[in-house]
């Protein structure tokens, strides 16, 4: 009898699915031919014929004399720990990833922090967080296929990320996502706990945007989030609140 | 196996439900934001060769609306590779068919919003109710006004004019306790509330500021985090894109981040900036497992090839216009109807439509003026705009006499400084509306969305002013007063907002209206 429900169910789904990639597929068609009219109708608002090839471009990007800007190491370190905390982030910078690991389990015991949820990353299996805060429920981001992540990510105290890059003139932290690490890590947890390995800090911003261009699109992830301190707003009364739906305390470890 | 989804997302809910560990944001949190009061926020408008900045936005801008058939064509196959689903509206009710059709598709019953304002120029959400799909505004702001019932075209800033302790009353009917009218407290219950909207919806829907041609990618600029939420937490992902949002490259996008924020808020960076390039990949655990693009003309395109007002689709949405305008400033926009107000809804609205009966006194006030032109990130002359739909209004016959002394009234006031003591007296009316410490919250129009203030009392200059061509000084000529139609307009505004300031307002129901 139950079996014959979840057959009935499943066939269910899969006529739904079908008729669903079927939706799908005639609206794609239909789309490919409007985009034939919209474009067409651009160019002939435009006065000419639809370009083939890419237009010259002769002002791409930041204008020239920022292209040179760049702090030397430690200026940019400072640069960045100041912007960071000038937006309401907490920033430092210490000598090793274990002196990282120290501090991050120093304060999960300060903020008696019950959920942990760190990213599926080589740097962060090693600090072995796992182990250090015993006390503690640590989750790995998607390290097993039945477990509800984004949940896990929801009710974490603590996200851990190590960053792909940051920029210390906006004071500026990215995260892309891919299998390992979750959106939601860096988004959910009330606190986040962000590793910047210290030869990711660049000084500009333009820096680390001109890398995507330089991959192209096959190889950029489905999310590139920057972040520049923690999540805010000021809609009551016009006073500052901090952690609306991010986290509200973001901590930026420079390492190295 | 469509019982059992139901039952995981009743998991997902109450886990979170349950685990989320109330007091702890609240203690955490409580550091921040008071070392934040005292400490001064770090001035942010410190970056140098402003102007160049602002002529390189113009020239990318510039570029790609030119070349506008070119991008978004490549923006199209690039987002098709990364898997988006593209729909093309050129009317706005072909972009509500289409999302509707979405949400039927997907059998939606809840779809969480991010702020946009091309949603609001499709009033999306009553189409949505009208399907029976909730639709829930996602910005703290838009949230208190919607659970108030209260229409945001009618508001400035969306819950401003509610203290915390009528928000607090407001959320604690829906919280179903007593929240303590304290910013963090209700903030909190917003939080916990809304994350239990976000891990149930079956759609977000989000607006986009930027969109990159050469990658396929959408660009979201935001403070509070719920466009993240948005486009991470559920299962489809619906964008709203104006067809003049495209930047060919991200290198681009450098330019465009240096100057929106700056200009909208002051901040460096907003606190988010994402770029998403499709829906979740295969392996991913979070992402939309489907996501659509709906490219929206809306009038737009009608710009394109009309030397005067081509440049209207270089505007990056910044709203610095807005603060820039004196006399927006003193009377505030929320009175003008349009989806976008100041300098740029009196220049847009009308251009939109192809109508320009439909522009207001603010369209004949700020013709007068630079203070929008000075203040635009990517030098948009509205100012000149302004003019432009001044004349080819006089020339369609259709400058009504008393606009044309409206015109004059203003014309008047602002060109002789001691007369603008008066307009500023007039303002007050206005004061009560919008002003709190001197300043204009940026909740306005196109800064909605935007959680800071910036003031910029720029008043015209000498030289502007005697720019003005011939037809100009001709109306300018006469009128000592502020025109008395313009004045009761502005007292009916300053009654309607006294009466408790939800006037206009439908039956209560949530949502936009009108
Ligand atoms: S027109 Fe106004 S809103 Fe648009 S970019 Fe210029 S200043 Fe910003």
């Amino acid at each position: 009898m139950a079996t014959a429900v979840k057959e009935t169910g499943d066939t269910g789904i899969m006529a739904n699915k079908e008729a669903r990639q079927q939706w799908l597929a005639e609206q794609t068609a239909k789309s490919k031919e409007k985009q034939v009219s919209f474009i067409n109708s651009i160019s002939s608002k435009l006065g000419r014929a639809r370009p083939t090839a890419a237009p010259a471009h002769p002002f791409r990007g930041a204008p020239d004399f920022w292209r040179e800007f760049e702090w030397p190491i430690d200026e940019r370190a400072e640069k960045f720990m100041e912007n960071f905390r000038a937006v309401g982030g907490h920033s430092l910078r210490l000598g090793s990833m274990e002196e990282a690991k120290q501090f991050i389990v120093d304060k999960a015991a300060e903020m008696s922090a019950k959920y942990i949820i760190r990213q599926n990353q080589p740097e962060l299996a090693e600090m072995d967080l796992e182990f250090a805060l015993s006390e503690a429920k640590v989750s790995v981001w998607n390290s097993d296929p039945e477990e509800q992540w984004k949940a896990r990510a929801a009710e974490a105290d603590f996200g851990v990320v190590v960053v792909d890059h940051a920029a210390a003139y906006t004071g500026s932290l990215t995260v892309l996502s891919s299998k390992d690490k979750g959106r939601s890590v860096s988004l959910l947890p009330t606190v986040l706990m962000a590793i910047i390995p210290i030869e990711r800090l660049r000084t500009r911003l333009g820096e680390v945007l001109v890398e995507f261009d330089r991959a192209g699109r096959e190889q950029l992830p489905a999310g590139i989030h920057f972040i520049s301190g923690p999540s805010r707003s000021a809609d009551i009364e016009n006073d500052l609140t901090i952690g609306v739906h991010g986290p509200g305390v973001v901590y930026a470890i420079i390492v190295g | 196996m469509s019982g059992a989804t139901q039952t995981n997302l009743g998991t997902v809910k109450e886990r979170a439900g349950l685990a989320l560990n109330n007091d702890f944001l609240r203690k955490a949190v409580k550091f921040t934001t008071e070392r934040l009061r005292t400490g001064k926020e770090k001035a942010a408008a410190d970056h140098g060769n402003w102007d160049e900045w602002r002529e390189r936005g113009r020239q990318i801008r510039l570029h790609t609306i030119a070349h506008l058939d070119y991008y978004l064509n490549l923006f199209v196959e690039n987002a098709r590779a990364n898997g988006v689903h593209i729909h093309f509206a050129e009317t706005a009710a072909e972009a509500v068919e289409i999302s509707l059709a979405i949400a039927k598709q997907v059998e939606a019953r809840t779809v969480v919003k991010s702020k946009s304002m091309v949603t609001e120029e499709l009033h999306l959400n009553h189409a949505l109710e009208s399907i029976d799909v909730e639709a829930i505004e996602t910005d703290l702001g838009e949230y208190i006004i919607q659970l108030a019932g209260e229409a945001p075209s009618h508001i400035i800033i969306p819950a401003i004019h509610k203290n915390r302790y009528q928000i607090a009353e407001l959320l604690s009917a829906d919280a179903g306790e007593t929240l303590a009218p304290d910013t963090q407290i209700l903030a909190g219950f917003v939080r916990r509330k809304l994350r239990e909207k976000f891990l149930e919806a079956d759609i977000g829907m989000t607006g986009c500021n930027f969109a990159i041609a050469e990658t396929g990618s959408m660009v979201l600029f935001e403070n509070e985090g719920n466009a993240r939420m948005v486009s991470t937490v559920p299962k489809t992902q619906i964008t709203l894109m104006g067809m003049e949002r495209i930047i060919p490259s991200f290198e681009d996008l450098e330019v465009m981040a240096t100057l929106l924020p700056r200009s909208a808020t002051g901040q460096k960076l907003t606190v988010y900036m994402s770029g998403i390039s499709g829906p979740r990949r295969e392996v991913d655990a979070d992402g939309p497992d489907e996501m659509h693009i709906i490219i929206v003309d809306n009038g737009r395109s009608l710009q394109l090839g009309d030397p005067e007002f081509q440049e209207l689709l270089n505007c990056i949405r910044c709203g610095a216009c807005l603060n820039a305008c004196p006399v927006y400033r003193h009377i505030g926009g929320h009175a003008y109807g349009g989806t976008y107000s100041g300098p740029i809804g009196a220049v847009l609205t009308p251009a939109l439509k192809k109508n320009i009966a439909e522009w207001d006194d603010i369209a004949n006030a700020s013709s007068l003026c630079g203070a929008c032109y000075e203040a635009c990130p990517v030098k948009i002359p509205l100012h000149e705009m302004l003019v432009y739909l001044r004349r080819r209004k006089l020339e369609a016959g259709r400058g009504d006499k008393l606009e044309a002394i409206g015109m004059k009234g203003f014309a008047a006031v602002m060109k002789n400084s001691k007369r603008f003591g008066a307009v500023l007296k007039i303002g007050k009316l206005g004061q009560k509306l919008v002003v709190r410490d001197g300043g204009i919250r940026s909740k306005i129009g196109p800064l909605k969305g935007w959680n800071s203030y910036r003031v910029t009392p720029s008043l015209p200059s000498e030289s502007f002013r005697e720019k003005w061509p011939t037809m100009e000084q001709e109306i300018r000529h006469g009128l000592q007063e502020m025109d008395p139609a313009v004045k009761s307009r502005m007292e009916a505004i300053v009654r309607e907002r006294q009466s408790g300031g939800n006037g206009g307002k439908g039956n209560g129901g949530h949502g936009h209206h009108g």
